[in-house]
């Protein structure tokens, strides 16, 4: 990539990153440019977020029980 | 490039779901290695999720995503925030170009949704956000598996800072909550904004999807087969109450443009319909708006979703209030003047307008002005230049083709239809007159100068002379304008018709010469013409009267009158019947021409002709009497020529001649009164008001009106009324008798004059006799008068004498009952001056004294 793009990746990036922090979405700046890079490439940004939203509540649910697994299917 | 885009792909998640799992602090270390299982059920997990949503449920606009999430961040009360966002976005937004991002609504979409879940499992107690959840949960996707996954987490007991009661899948409350999503989800087939844009459909008159004109019930309803909520149903009926009232509004517009080409829809009509529609495009306006805003919510392709909608029903009908408001005004207007045009429908509108709502009165007000401008205008041109223009009969004043004598009189009229009700009947009045006044001063009086005086009128109302410059709600300058105009023109007319048409010199002119004003003149005429007319009507020829007029006239003072004057004098015949004599059918004639025959109509002549007939007739018997007089002069009589006569000859001579003088007297006396009476106390009298009224009149109905009264009052002083009939008849039957009398008179005195000559000639005197005789018996008569001598003329005389003296006394008699008769109507008689009469009549009270009543 080629400088100037990269600036512009870069504060895309940031005004990504600062407009999630007003919306409290609690996605920290790595995370948040994977998903960007995932939306750019066509993906449904809402079952990103489904994704975003199973995979944290997994890993919260999983702190109490250690033990219990969810089936796989 | 999109397969390298393709291999890319799966790393990412890969990563994705590494950095997601890392973000709990307290994980296993295991869940972190890419390699462990539970890793790898999470990535198979998470390629599911994202497999099952393939197409985005909203449209990629990032803009409308941009406001929304601006907007619920306002109304959660960080505004500051709120504005910080929008810089950002539009800073975000600006980005283009080599390693910016493609999809920013994808992004932004994506934050949103991230942080809507995170607040909504932050723990908030708040089931309306639970209600919509479940209705876009469960509708929307057909994965059971992420509802069996909250029940599971439900069956773990963890319950997102929300204590719930009972963890078994046989919830009571989400039970109640899954019953409800789809019992709303069944009444309501239709939502809320599709029927909000066919509500703004249906009130502009066009019909939506559901919502469908209904002309049997005459109104917008919604069809019976979309099952809605009854609020909703009813909410809707009620907001298409305007779709129905700009129905009817627009229906009355248009109509009245197709018809105006019929001619059947006048000035103020159109005018009417143009106010309409220019309140119809601020309606429209507001429509334009609230469609716009209508749009501007979430966009969502699918209609069972609603989240967030900006436009509701219960909004849209905060919005319709006012306009509700307007547009029954409008329908009720034209309800009411469906059948009206022209004034009457200005004045209708006007009636409406008296309200106490401001809002109401200044919408009128603004209506109002444009309806009556045209109106208006028609008016101001009719007072300044008394144009006329009025195609479609709408204004209050109309005209009829008449002769030029009665323009003033019928020319124009008001028609009480059209008179608006703001236009007071004296306003009116003047308007007519005035327009009247310049018509007439143009066509009977040939005159210019009337445009100066309107523009005058114009400048000191401060109008000008061209359009424009009068309206509605300023009535009082129309007032003024009027007023001016009226004042000016009115007085320009009286001056002409005072100074080019002289018309005071030709009143007085027709009081001298047709009400007997001119002693001398009639003295000669009657002189001059007396003897021709005591004979029969059809014998006598006119011609030949207007010669003797004409030497009459030259015979008195007349001859130095205005021979412009002089020349309408003329003799006229009246139509006669057989028997009649010259005397019935005599009369003068004056000829008044245009302007001034609007003054003297033909029935105005007729009026004075009556009254010259019986002021004639007046004459005639005063100068019947005053002919007697002549032969009644005492010096024709000397008593010396009776010395001859027997004694009792003589006594009954004197007793004779006395009755006769005392008759004579008598009727002289009741003539020379009543002569009187009429001359002064009513002819002159009548004049003196009619002048000083002719001094103060203003304009040229002030002047009609003196002159009506002026005729009015000589007639009815003059026995000619309607309530003097009796009266009027026993003064005929009184003249009658008194020329009886004349002739009988005459007879006496000729007897008289006959038998004094034969006297002489039968006894002449001591010293011409011998003459005389000499000559009588040369130039004697023949016949045996003279030889029977003495007695035979003394007897001849007696029974002369007692003839005529029976005669007298019968008409004595006659004289005496009818002039007591006539006496004592008179007291009874309505006007007061027949009372003055009646105190000359019998100044002495010699005939009440006479015949006293019981």
């Amino acid at each position: 990539m080629d400088p100037e793009a990269a600036k512009t990746a870069r504060e895309s990036l940031d005004l990504a990153f600062h407009m999630s922090n007003i919306l409290e979405t609690g996605l920290d700046r790595h995370t948040l440019s994977v998903l960007i890079a995932l939306c750019d490439l066509g993906l449904n940004p809402e079952a990103l977020a489904a994704v975003v939203k199973e995979l944290r509540r997994e890993t919260l649910s999983s702190t109490p029980s250690a033990s219990a697994h969810p089936p796989s299917s | 490039m999109e397969e390298e885009d393709q291999q890319k792909i799966p790393d990412l998640i890969k990563e994705l779901v590494l950095r997601l799992l890392s973000q709990n602090p307290t994980s296993d270390s295991q869940l972190l290695n890419p390699k462990s299982p539970s890793f790898h059920k999470h990535l198979r997990y998470a390629l599911r999720i994202l497999s099952a949503r393939l197409r985005p449920s909203i449209a990629p606009d990032s803009a409308a995503i941009a406001e929304s999430i601006k907007r619920r961040l306002v109304t959660q009360g960080k505004s500051s925030q709120a504005l910080t966002f929008s810089e950002l976005y539009t800073l975000f937004d600006s980005k283009t170009g080599l390693g910016s991002v493609n999809n920013k609504w994808a992004v932004l979409h994506l934050l949103d949704i991230v942080s809507e879940d995170r607040r909504s499992t932050a723990g908030q107690l708040d089931s309306p956000l639970l209600l919509p959840n479940l209705a876009l949960g469960d509708a929307e996707s057909g994965d059971n598996d992420s509802w069996v996954l909250r029940r599971r987490v439900k069956d773990k007991g963890w319950s997102n800072g929300v204590l719930l009661v009972a963890k078994d899948p046989e919830n009571a409350r989400d039970v109640a909550f899954r019953e409800f999503a789809n019992l709303v989800k069944e009444e309501n087939e239709v939502s809320e904004e599709v029927l909000v844009r066919d509500v703004l459909y249906a009130c502009q008159g066009i019909d939506g999807n559901y919502v469908k004109f209904d002309s049997s019930s005459d109104g917008y309803v919604l069809s019976d087969s979309i099952k809605v909520p009854r609020a909703t149903g009813i909410m809707v009926r009620k907001l298409c109450e305007l779709g129905w009232l700009f129905r009817k509004v627009k229906g009355y517009v248009s109509e009245s443009m197709d018809r105006f080409p019929a001619e059947d829809v006048g000035t103020v009509g159109q005018a009417f319909c143009a106010a309409l529609q220019d309140e119809l495009s601020d309606y429209y306006k507001l429509l334009a708006v609230l469609e716009a805003q209508s749009m501007n919510r979430i966009p969502l392709v699918s209609d069972s979703a609603s989240s967030g909608n900006y436009l509701s029903l219960r909004r849209l009908s905060v919005w319709f209030a006012e306009p509700m408001v307007k547009m029954r005004l409008m329908a009720v207007l034209v309800d009411k003047c469906k059948v009206l045009k022209g004034g009457a429908m200005a004045g209708a509108i006007h009636l409406l307008a008296q309200h106490g709502d401001p809002m109401v009165q200044e919408f009128m007000r603004r209506l109002l002005r444009r309806v009556c401008s045209p109106l208006f205008e028609m008016v101001r041109s009719w007072v300044l230049e008394g144009e006329l223009e009025d195609i479609f009969a709408e204004f209050f004043v109309v005209s009829q083709s008449v002769k030029a004598e009665s323009l003033w009189r019928e020319g124009y009229m008001l028609h009480p239809g059209m008179l608006p009700s703001f236009i007071s009947q004296s306003l009116a009045q003047r308007i007519l007159r005035t327009g009247k006044s310049i018509n007439f001063l143009r066509v009977c009086c040939d005159d210019r100068g009337w445009a100066e005086s309107a523009t005058e009128a114009a400048a000191a109302a401060g109008t000008s002379t061209r359009r424009g410059g009068l309206g509605y709600g300023k009535t009082d300058a129309l007032d003024s304008l009027v007023d001016e105009a009226a004042k000016r023109i009115d007085k320009h007319l009286l001056d002409v018709m005072y100074n080019r048409y002289k018309f005071k010199e030709h009143c007085l002119a027709i009081k001298r010469y047709l009400l007997l004003g001119q002693g001398d003149f009639v003295q000669y005429l009657m002189d001059i013409v007396g003897p021709q007319l005591s004979e029969p009507a059809n014998t006598i020829s006119s011609f030949q009267l207007a010669g003797l007029l004409e030497t009459a006239i030259r015979a008195s003072n007349a001859q130095y009158d205005d021979p412009d004057i002089l020349d309408r004098l003329r003799v006229k015949m009246m139509p006669h019947g057989t028997g009649d004599r010259g005397w019935d059918v005599f009369s003068l004639e004056y000829d008044a021409r245009v302007p001034l025959d609007t003054v003297f109509t033909e029935s105005v002549m007729a009026k004075y002709l009556r009254i010259f007939n019986f002021l004639w007739k007046l004459r005639r018997v005063e100068h019947a009497l005053i002919g007697a007089w002549k032969t009644m002069k005492p010096n024709c009589i000397t008593s010396n020529s009776f010395t001859k006569l027997q004694q009792a000859v003589k006594l009954q001579l004197l007793s004779t001649l006395r009755r006769c003088q005392v008759l004579w007297d008598e009727m002289n006396h009741f003539v020379t009164n009543l002569q009187y009476y009429i001359m002064f106390e009513v002819l002159e009298v009548s004049w003196s008001n009619l002048s000083n009224e002719m001094e103060v009149a203003k304009d040229l109905d002030d002047l009609l009106a003196a002159h009506e009264k002026y005729l009015n009052s000589i007639v009815e002083k003059s026995l000619l009324g309607e309530s003097s009939q009796l009266l009027y008849k026993s003064l005929f039957v009184l003249f009658d008798l008194i020329l009886q009398f004349r002739s009988h008179a005459d007879r006496l005195y000729e007897g008289i004059y006959e038998l004094q000559a034969r006297s002489e000639s039968a006894l002449p005197s001591q010293d011409k006799s011998k003459s005389r005789k000499q000559r009588n018996a040369t130039s004697s008569e023949p016949g045996s008068w003279i030889s029977e001598g003495r007695k035979a003329l003394t007897q001849r005389a007696n029974e002369f004498l007692q003839s005529m003296g029976q005669d007298l006394d019968a008409i004595s008699k006659e004289y005496s009952s009818l002039l007591e008769n006539f006496i004592s109507q008179l007291p009874v008689q309505q006007h007061v001056d027949l009372k003055f009469l009646l105190f000359r009549l019998d100044f002495t009270e010699f005939y009440s004294q006479q015949h006293p009543r019981s």
